[in-house]
């Protein structure tokens, strides 16, 4: 049985970006600004959207990484490194920023999978860890908090939209050209998930442990690779913010956490894992996108976001759980849509893992 | 004491344990955290044996104990409590802003920052059982907003000078003890009491345990859930308050390195993430190692960063060690 369509988490984040972005324009009508607002907008999202990705990438096994900010942060030392000592071209740089964040994630996957530890305290203890690392390979190796390098196409990437680039009178649309990386990112994880036989195996595992192993599924190397995904992810997120500061820093990463579980789960992915939804990803990470720069708009303090934010948290989940009591009880309390519907996972956070 | 469990088990491990295991982890961790101190003695020409040191030892493991307890009380119903950090640093403000600018009597404002705290506890378990969201959400979304009401308070600024007689209990000992840490010792006791002793504590971790079979049983999990955060939200409190009274100023930071202490402490003590086991002395005598490994670091003028290095992998060598004992024993 479907869930009808008004109980779709997408459509009601949709409804409500769209709302917000009307009231905060009428009340500020510099909100649709382009330079001002519309590009930089655009550019602190795409970090925000590769960062719920990585959350994303493990809660599709029901496991949580709480070290990725600090995946990002390890990865992005890799690349300032490399630029700094090695005078490596732009993308070589990203790929061994990519190869680290991947090698962390993955030691922390192998950690879970061959312990049976819960992948909380695994991700927890490793961020503990790459805390004092982080600031240790900072200060051993640059001048103590960031290297200021700037690699041929890094300020292009970071200053420059579509609009710089005309064909005759022809110019592109005011997009930072950061934002197709992000694209390329949520497109390969959707499809990864959607259609790739390994996504569907790590989407089983996190449904059903017990039952994927049964199937033939190698549940243990699933779990390392979901990880692996997600250290991989927040090493581009810290990239992508490396890119927009200017600098790679021993700070990057250090506020990835809230953001990093608000898209996914605003977006109506499950913390109980089996389920995961890209698109509801980028919405929700828009969401917050939107509500930060519009309150910093109306100049409310730093502070005052992080109250709305978290009130917006949990009343965007309360209507959503009450969205799909109703649509439970329209189609004859029979179908249960999806598993958050079951009183029970409510009493076991965490991963099963 | 060992780790206390549930009455309803079943299992390996259902037989008698005596009262003093030699392959507790309490004793494990009995063991490591004296072997510590020796060390720490011996290495630094007796530095860490003045009275000011070991003064200074046992009155900041005050709040690392009671966080930690904060952080056991809703493991051990299978739950987490993001918000501890952030609701001792809010309780400690809302403590001095009453004592400040309200004016209120130092007693009445202490309770006052406790009740603020086991108020905040009592949302976060009503919200969870209401609305059926896990409970590492619920308290992300509240971390977030007590962040922001913390420094809506008063701001950035620092409140200092509130009641010398106060701070001076605070900073003060009793037959050589300080009194912040006897409180924490208290606390920790009630802890103890509340899980062994009382009803109300064995039905949190029959929750804990097996939530079904708590439910066939009669207990009602969703009180026990209301129940555990409400205990963690105060004892947040009780942490702020001692914040309070040992500083003698206070501002907005109060809390942001704590959340991590409060996940450590229970964690390397063998408490379960899964529910349903908590150890207040295991949990006590972690606060302690870390306390150490603090201490260690001013003695050896030792980078700071490397606290939190060997912190991590304690945590999770603690947990695999723990994995490993468990299967072993099977």
């Amino acid at each position: 049985m479907r869930i009808p369509f008004w109980a779709n988490p997408r459509l009601g984040l949709l409804v409500v970006i769209v709302v917000l972005v009307a009231v905060f324009t009428a009340l500020r009508p510099a909100f649709l600004d382009v330079g001002l607002t519309i590009v930089p907008m655009q550019s602190d999202l795409t970090v925000f959207v590769v960062v719920g990705l990585a959350q994303l990438a493990v809660l599709s096994l029901g496991h949580m990484n709480l070290a990725v900010g600090r995946m990002a942060a390890v990865s992005a030392f890799a690349s300032g490194w490399a630029y700094d000592k090695l005078d490596v071209p732009l993308p070589v740089g990203l790929l061994i920023g990519l190869a680290v964040g991947a090698l962390v994630g993955a030691a922390a996957g192998w950690t879970i999978a061959a312990t049976g530890v819960n992948s909380f305290v695994v991700t927890l203890a490793l961020d503990f860890a790459l805390i004092g690392l982080v600031s240790l390979l900072y200060s051993t190796f640059s001048d103590g908090v960031a290297f200021h390098v700037a690699p041929a196409g890094l300020d292009i990437l970071r200053g420059d939209t579509f609009a710089d680039y005309c064909m005759g009178d022809l110019c592109g649309p005011p997009i930072p050209l950061v934002v197709p990386i992000a694209l390329v990112a949520a497109l390969a994880v959707g499809v990864f998930f959607r259609n790739s036989r390994l996504g569907r195996e790590i989407l089983m595992t996190g449904s059903n442990l017990q039952a994927a192993r049964l199937s033939g599924i190698p549940t243990r190397r699933r779990v390392i690779q979901a990880h692996m995904l997600s250290g991989l992810l927040a090493a581009l997120a810290g990239f992508l913010l490396a890119v927009n500061n200017g600098a790679f820093s021993a700070d990057i990463g250090g506020s990835f956490l809230l953001p990093s579980f608000l898209g996914p789960v605003l977006g109506g992915t499950l913390l109980a894992g089996g389920a995961v939804s890209v698109l509801g990803t980028v919405f929700g990470a828009a969401l917050t996108e939107v509500i930060q720069t519009g309150l910093n708009l109306l100049q409310f303090e730093v502070e005052k976001f992080k109250i709305y934010i978290g009130i917006v948290l949990l009343v965007a989940l309360s209507l959503d759980r009450l969205r799909h009591v109703l649509a439970e009880r329209r189609s004859g309390g029979t179908a249960a849509p999806r598993p958050a519907a079951d009183p029970v996972p409510a009493e076991h956070s965490g991963g099963a893992a | 004491m060992t780790s206390t469990r549930p009455t309803i088990e079943s299992g390996p491990t259902d037989r008698v344990r005596p009262a003093i295991s030699l392959r507790s982890t309490e004793f494990t961790l009995a063991v490591l955290a004296v072997v510590a101190y020796i060390v720490l003695a011996l290495t630094t020409h007796g530095s860490v044996l003045h009275a000011d040191t070991l003064t200074a030892i046992f009155q900041f493991l005050a709040v690392p104990v009671v966080i930690g307890l904060a952080q056991m009380v809703v493991l051990g119903v299978g739950q987490m409590n993001l918000s501890v950090g952030v609701v001792t640093g809010f309780c400690a403000m809302v403590t001095a802003w009453l004592m400040v600018d309200v004016g209120l009597p130092a007693w009445l404002a202490l309770v006052a920052g406790m009740a603020t705290g086991a108020m905040i506890g009592l949302a976060n378990g009503l919200i969870v059982v209401l609305t059926r969201i896990n409970g590492f959400i619920v308290t992300l979304a509240t971390m977030t907003v007590i962040d922001g009401l913390r420094y809506g308070v008063h701001g950035t600024a620092t409140y200092q000078g509130y009641s010398p007689g106060l701070t001076k209990l605070g900073q003060g000992a009793i037959l050589g003890v300080p009194t912040v840490f006897l409180v924490a010792v208290l606390v920790a006791i009630a802890v103890a009491v509340f899980f062994r002793r009382m009803a109300a504590g064995r039905r949190l971790l029959a929750s804990g345990g097996n939530p079904l079979a708590a439910r066939l049983s009669g207990v009602s999990n969703d009180r026990s859930l209301v129940l555990a955060h409400l205990l963690s939200g105060l004892l947040a409190g009780v942490a702020g308050v001692i914040v309070v009274a040992l500083s003698g100023s206070v501002n907005a930071t109060i809390g942001d390195d704590l959340l991590l202490p409060s996940f450590a402490a229970p964690i390397i003590g063998g408490v379960a993430l899964a529910g349903g086991v908590v150890s207040v002395v295991g949990t006590c005598l972690a606060a302690l190692i870390v306390r150490l490994v603090d201490v260690a670091q001013a003695q050896y003028s030792i980078n700071p960063d490397w606290v939190d290095l060997i912190v991590g992998a304690v945590v999770l060598g603690a947990v695999l060690i723990t994995q490993l004992r468990g299967r072993a024993a099977k």
